[in-house]
């Protein structure tokens, strides 16, 4: 497929990636198509937006590619149009500008059949309010996805039964939606996303309306169906927790841009800017960090390559503690038998603070105070 | 003390401070535009009733058209064509319906009405609908029945497909949504009586008439919740079925349809119950069946023919709600249905008693009901009300008789409010309607309601329909005043609610035509008796908004005012009363609504004003004064809508 | 691809549509009742008016046509005007007693040619005002329309207001009332009591507590048994002095009561058709089975039967062989 794509210069990762953004807009309102395109409307902020143009910017200039078998989560409050973005990828809400790519194929420019091929093989969606229909049972809203596509019912029927299997619903499929909890809901509604075994899942807030513990049971739910099968996932979420749990890489969004995009251990360690670095405060960070990005480098003539307890660059900050804490030495970071650098109290005691000890790997401060400019270079970076 | 001073500023803060302060600039506005416009209008037309100046004879031209249609009628194309197909059709299929009931005789339709009402809705309704079909046979209603059974068939299956062609085009168009909406709204508020005359001049008096009028009373409401139930379908469930790449055919078809089944199996109801409504009225325009029975039955003043057949009505009404509702409630449940007898395996064993039942009647050769089964109730009936004649009509002493009540209601109330009326001057007619429906709505609502007063004057009906008004008014106050009053007295007491809930129903049920016999019986004929009709026609739906109003109201705000050391007498008064404004409201305009409809009705039974002009017009082949008649009734009801109409409007008719 | 389907779809649902209803022309003036014919039985179907001397007509009629013709009969009730347009369309195959209808016979009888006399039913019908005779006993004078201003406070209601009441029954009877009101210079309205039962039922009202009442009504009628009256003199009838109905100042004619059947009817309507013509009886036969329907409250059917048990002599004549 890979090579019907456009060649541009990043033509060498279409090939892994699955959906690619460029420069996306969703202005809402009237004339709203005109707004992208003016660089003097474009630069001003919503409320001056609207009062000048009474349209809505949902999503401003956004670019981003999706790895292929990565979980790429979109995280942002409420409005900051993270679940028009989602939708803007499979065309359930036309973008005003840009372009989005999946494979390699110019969805916007896909004819209505094609779109429809799209939706019903490529991408599958799950819905926050889940989205059911009431009046068919469990086992006929799983098969729903394949019933429009024209499969037959015994087909179907057992397709859906392996899928309502795999979320662990077997017992329910008779019953009807209103007759399950809002968990078993929601796994309904993921295993009719699986059913048409799609390409790419998308979440759009899946878990938000559930209770806290059921929330976690399906995120882990989530995490083990994309261990076994290593499908593509684009998961929105307002909550940071889950994006960090879940995510591979993510994007957060505010008024429709996207403010920084990297891994969980970029986003809480170098918050692209003071929101980001609001948002983040909370996270226990020491929980998302890496000993690769907190360890300096060797002292040798501390002895430090030698002695003190070993440990892989991709432990968490919280594991290295327990280690130091335990050892009484600094910990070695170790690639196999190399080893890369050290972490001790100072620098597991700055991630846990948040500041950024002297020598350390991390990219931060400077990024943080700096303008648009050069946090979009900062998400260019990121996302190439 | 201390909830004078807690409510008070919340009354005076409230909806209540704003709405008084807007009506006051609205009357302070209309009486300037008065104060310029009142001596001009005196002194180019007298005042008085509506100036001769400014009427329209709107009844030679209507009765030319009238004429050319009856001359026409066999040759012209637009009815050899058109017309005459649909009347052909229309008689075809209730031909057919009709053979096929009689085929089944009454042991197969019995059975058969049981066997669906068992699938549909149970056991127990499966019991009342196969008792409700032999109690017709019982008394002797049989071929009437199955005449207005199949006439019901027939209407009912064209509005439901009607109604869901128009409600799909507005559920699923935003413009034609709108366009359709106020129509639609303003066909429910209008009596039946008003559709009876312009099929009438199209298709002369007979079935065709009938059931064409039947269609367009009972579509609306099935168009209406169709729109209604499609636009209201989850956006979720449709987004996800979207997400799913449904074509546009499936995304209707397998989740729009089925999402908008509740309000879908409501709008079958509510047709269904119209229908019945209407294909009773109908008999005056030839619809034969029960209705007929019942109308040649007061033609007589055979109050004991007319409850033989006014029963089956009613019988009928009840079954065809209950199992519709049911159906309703059972698709709304999520009960397991567990039972062997689920699905296929129960409406085949269904349909298999049902044609052994028919086969069985037809070998023992007793498809028609057998005549010695007949219970005859006409006779005894009737000498019970020879006997309530006798005895209760005049002269008993202390309370005096029924029909002194009726003489001194209309001498007392009725003629009063008549003469007052009739002796406004015609713009103060029009302003006070003004002013009324500006006050409680909006600038819109008064145009329309002064537009639609007008052109009752300009149709050179004033008089006519401010005899019906002064019955309209009449009734409405007795209605509001006892329903308000037994409203409140049932939403403080369980025990008389759940006594009155039953009542209710069944009154609910029951098609406007039937409340007629009664009222006869007891009060004989004129003025007296139609408004007593109306009256208990619209009580029922004026009680359960009141009760519904009072029980909504919040229970923390009751609990506020208890806690505050409030009486009962204050909490109604000072919380409940005001906080179920809305529904008051609400009550008042079905009050009104369905009052006017059974006020025209009374025409039947000597009620004069203009149900009388729509009667006189159908019977003497006159359907110029008829139309103009139909038209002021409309002009009427649309008036008495707008002027009782707050902001938001109920989407179920009470009946 | 899905719109040609969908057009496809309309023109064979149109193609359906217009093969089913005959491909041509319906004349819908020629339709009979989908439920006349219904048990396969041949039919004859009356109208029936709302009078109860009519009401003796058909229930007689209806017993013959039954027990000795083997017909079924489907009666409909149709007001007088609305009748003959029916029984132009062929929905009512006859119309067994009118009261003289000038521009319905003008109409359908010698323009449009659908509808041929019957016959006379036998009895002469006359139209007048009545005043109870205990009242007329005790005021003999106001059997002159000329005094019956004098009386207009005795026959006041409540729904005559101030003037004196003059009691109309049906609006769809023959009437010229309100004409005769004015043109008379009476200080009365014209009240219709809606029909002729509730009409009946307050003259019965009336007559129970003796009190005066002024009233249109009609010879032959079964009622002057129970209720005797006395008509009122209006101004003698002459011929056309009823031509405009506005101008009219004089009393009602006597008219001798019409029998109407459709024309297809009449020429293949058979034994049926043959009958009804010859059907003619008597102002006291008549109301001899009017009074056991209205007076003793037995059904039409019981009192065709006991009628036409006491008088076969009468009746034989009138059925075909």
């Amino acid at each position: 497929m890979s090579d019907t794509a456009t060649v541009t210069p990043a033509a060498d990762a279409a090939t892994d990636a699955v959906f690619a953004v460029r420069n996306l807009w969703k202005v809402f309102g009237p004339k709203a198509e005109t707004v992208p395109g003016n660089a003097e409307l474009t630069g001003l902020d919503p409320v001056e937006l609207r009062e000048r143009t009474g349209c809505t910017a949902a999503v401003r200039d956004v670019s981003f590619e999706v790895k292929k078998g990565e979980v790429f989560v979109v995280m942002g409050l409420s409005g900051s149009g993270k679940s028009t973005l989602v939708r803007c990828l499979t065309r359930l809400i036309e973008p005003t500008s840009g372009s989005v790519e999946i494979d390699g194929e110019d969805v916007l420019a896909m004819d209505k059949n094609r779109l429809r091929e799209l939706r019903r093989h490529r991408a599958s969606m799950v819905f926050q309010h889940f989205g059911l229909l009431p009046h068919r049972t469990v086992l006929d809203n799983v098969a729903y996805g394949l019933e429009i596509q024209g499969v037959a019912r015994a087909e179907r029927r057992e397709k859906a039964m392996k899928v309502i299997e795999k979320v662990g619903l077997e017992g329910l499929e008779q019953r009807r939606p209103g007759q399950l909890s809002g968990g078993q809901q929601q796994r309904v509604g993921l295993a009719r996303a699986l059913a048409a075994d799609p390409e790419v899942l998308l979440f759009d807030e899946p878990f938000s309306a559930l209770d806290p513990l059921i929330r976690r049971d399906m995120q882990e739910e989530v995490v083990r169906l994309h261990r076994e099968e290593g499908r593509t996932m684009v998961f929105i979420t307002h909550d940071l927790s889950e994006a960090l749990k879940l995510g591979d890489r993510i994007a957060l969004m505010r008024d429709g841009r996207v403010v920084q995009l990297g891994t969980p251990e970029e986003i809480v360690g170098s918050p692209a800017d003071e929101y980001v670095r609001d948002f983040v405060r909370d996270v226990p960070r020491e929980q998302v960090m890496t000993c690769r990005s907190a360890m300096r480098p060797v002292d040798s003539d501390a002895d430090e390559d030698t002695k003190g307890p070993a440990i892989a660059p991709d432990a968490t900050v919280s594991e290295a503690i327990e280690a130091v804490a335990r050892s009484g030495f600094p910990a070695r970071v170790m690639d196999g038998a190399r080893c890369l650098g050290v972490v001790d109290h100072e620098q597991l005691l700055g991630v846990v603070a948040g500041v950024t000890p002297k020598g350390a790997a991390g990219r931060g401060g400077p990024a943080a105070k700096a303008g648009p400019s050069i946090r979009k270079e900062v998400t260019g970076e990121v996302a190439s | 003390m201390a909830t004078a001073t807690a409510s008070t500023p919340v009354r005076d803060t409230g909806i209540g401070a704003l709405l008084r302060r807007r009506a006051v600039v609205k009357l302070l506005l209309l009486a300037v535009v008065a104060a310029v416009a009142v001596p001009i209008l005196n002194a180019k037309w007298a005042s008085g009733a509506w100036p001769e100046a400014l009427t329209v004879d709107v009844s030679e031209p209507l009765t030319k058209a009238s004429d050319w249609i009856i001359d026409n009628r066999d040759s012209h194309w637009l009815f050899t064509y058109f017309f005459g197909h649909i009347s052909n059709a229309i008689v075809l299929s209730v031909r057919g319906v009709y053979l096929v009931l009689l085929a089944a005789g009454w042991a197969g339709v019995t059975v058969a009405a049981g066997a669906i009402a068992w699938r549909v809705a149970g056991l127990k309704l499966a019991a009342l609908a196969t008792a409700a079909f032999a109690a017709c046979g019982l008394l002797g209603m049989w071929v009437p029945t199955m005449q207005t059974l199949a006439l019901m068939v027939v209407a009912v299956l064209a509005s439901v497909v009607l109604g869901m062609l128009l409600g799909l085009a507005a559920g699923l168009n935003d413009r034609i949504f709108r366009m359709m909406r106020p129509v639609l709204d303003t066909m429910q508020v209008l009596p039946a009586f008003a559709y009876l005359l312009p099929v009438v001049l199209v298709f002369g008096i007979g079935v065709p008439a009938a059931v064409l009028a039947t269609v367009v009373y009972s579509a609306p409401p099935m168009a209406r919740l169709t729109a209604l139930g499609l636009r209201g379908a989850d956006g979720g469930v449709m987004e996800a079925v979207a997400s799913l790449g449904a074509t546009a055919r499936q995304r209707l078809l397998s989740a729009r349809l089925p999402l908008a089944r509740k309000e879908l199996l409501l709008g079958l109801n509510q047709t269904i119950m119209m229908a019945l409504s209407m294909a009773v009225i109908a008999s005056v325009i030839g619809a034969g069946g029960l209705g007929d029975r019942v109308y040649q039955a007061l033609s007589t003043v055979d109050v004991g023919q007319a409850l033989a057949a006014g029963i089956p009505i009613v019988l009928l009404a009840v079954v065809l709600d209950r199992v519709t509702g049911a159906a309703g409630e059972r698709l709304g449940a999520h009960a397991e249905d567990n039972s062997p007898l689920r699905g296929w395996r129960g409406w085949s064993i269904a349909a298999a008693v049902t044609l052994a039942c028919a086969l069985a009647a037809r070998f023992a050769d007793r498809l028609e009901w057998p005549t010695s089964w007949v219970v005859q109730i006409a006779e005894p009936v009737n000498t019970a009300k020879d006997w309530m004649v006798d005895h209760l009509y005049t002269g008993v002493p202390v309370v005096g008789g029924t029909a002194d009540w009726a003489a001194h209601f209309t001498t007392y109330v009725l003629d009063p409010i008549r003469d007052g009326l009739q002796g406004l001057p015609w713009w103060s007619v029009l302003l006070i309607v003004a002013a009324l429906a500006w006050v409680i709505g909006t600038w819109q609502t008064a145009l329309t309601a002064v537009l639609a007063m007008a052109a009752i004057g300009v149709l050179d009906v004033w008089n006519a329909s401010l005899d019906t008004l002064s019955q309209v008014l009449a009734g409405v106050a007795v209605t509001v005043v006892l329903g308000f009053a037994i409203g409140i007295a049932a939403s403080r007491s369980k025990r008389l609610e759940a006594l009155l809930r039953p009542v209710l129903d069944v009154f609910q049920t029951m098609p406007q035509f039937v409340y007629l016999i009664p009222v006869v019986a007891l009060f004989g004929v004129g003025r007296a008796p139609a408004v007593a009709a109306a009256v208990v026609y619209a009580l029922p739906a004026v009680i359960r908004i009141t009760t519904q109003g009072l029980r909504q109201v919040s229970p923390a705000a009751m609990e506020s005012a208890q806690s505050l050391g409030a009486t009962s007498w204050q909490q109604l008064r000072q919380v409940q009363l005001p906080l179920a404004r809305p529904a008051l409201m609400l009550a008042l305009n079905q009050g009104v609504v369905l009052v006017l409809a059974v006020v025209v009705i009374g025409g039947l039974v000597g009620g004069g004003g203009l149900g009388y002009d729509v009667l006189a017009g159908l019977a003497r082949g006159d359907l110029a004064t008829g139309l103009v008649g139909g038209i002021a009734i409309v002009c009427l009801g649309l008036m008495l809508d707008r002027v009782t109409q707050p902001t938001e409007r109920r989407a179920k008719k009470g009946a | 691809m899905r719109v040609r389907t969908r057009v496809t779809a309309a023109v064979a649902g149109l193609g359906a549509l217009v093969a089913l209803s005959g491909c041509g022309k319906a004349d819908m003036s020629k339709q009979a009742s989908p439920y006349a014919n219904a048990a396969g039985a041949k039919t004859v179907t009356l109208s029936v008016q709302s009078w109860v001397g009519a009401q003796a007509d058909v229930a007689v009629a209806e017993y013959l046509l039954k027990e000795e013709l083997g017909y079924r009969v489907d009666k409909v009730q149709i007001d007088e005007i609305p009748a003959w347009d029916a029984l132009s369309q062929g929905r009512v195959d006859a119309i067994m007693e009118d009261w003289g209808h000038p521009d319905q016979e003008q109409r359908y009888i010698k323009d449009k040619k659908t509808i041929v006399p019957g016959g006379g039913i036998g009895v002469t019908g006359h139209i007048g005002w009545y005043v109870p005779t205990y009242f007329a006993k005790k005021h003999p004078d106001v059997t002159d329309w000329k005094n019956l201003n004098k009386y207009a406070k005795d026959f006041r209601t409540p729904e005559s207001g101030g003037k004196g009441q003059l009691m109309d029954g049906s609006p769809s009877y023959v009437t010229n009332d309100k004409a005769l009101v004015e043109n008379l210079d009476l200080d009365y309205k014209v009240v219709f009591a809606g029909s002729e039962a509730a009409q009946i039922t307050q003259i019965e009202q009336f007559a129970k507590q003796q009190k005066p009442f002024l009233t249109y009504w009609y010879k032959p009628q079964w009622l002057f048994k129970k209720v005797p009256m006395t008509e009122v003199k209006l101004p003698a009838y002459k011929e056309g002095c009823d031509a405009d109905p506005a101008k009219i100042k004089c009393a009602y004619p006597h008219t001798p009561l019409q029998k109407f059947l459709n024309a297809d009817f009449a020429k293949n309507g058979g034994k049926a058709a043959e009958f009804l013509k010859r059907f003619k009886w008597s102002e006291a036969d008549q109301n001899e089975v009017s009074l056991m329907i209205a007076d003793q409250k037995m059904s039409p059917e019981d009192a065709a039967k006991k009628w036409i048990d006491a008088n076969e002599a009468k009746w034989r004549g009138w059925v075909p062989k």
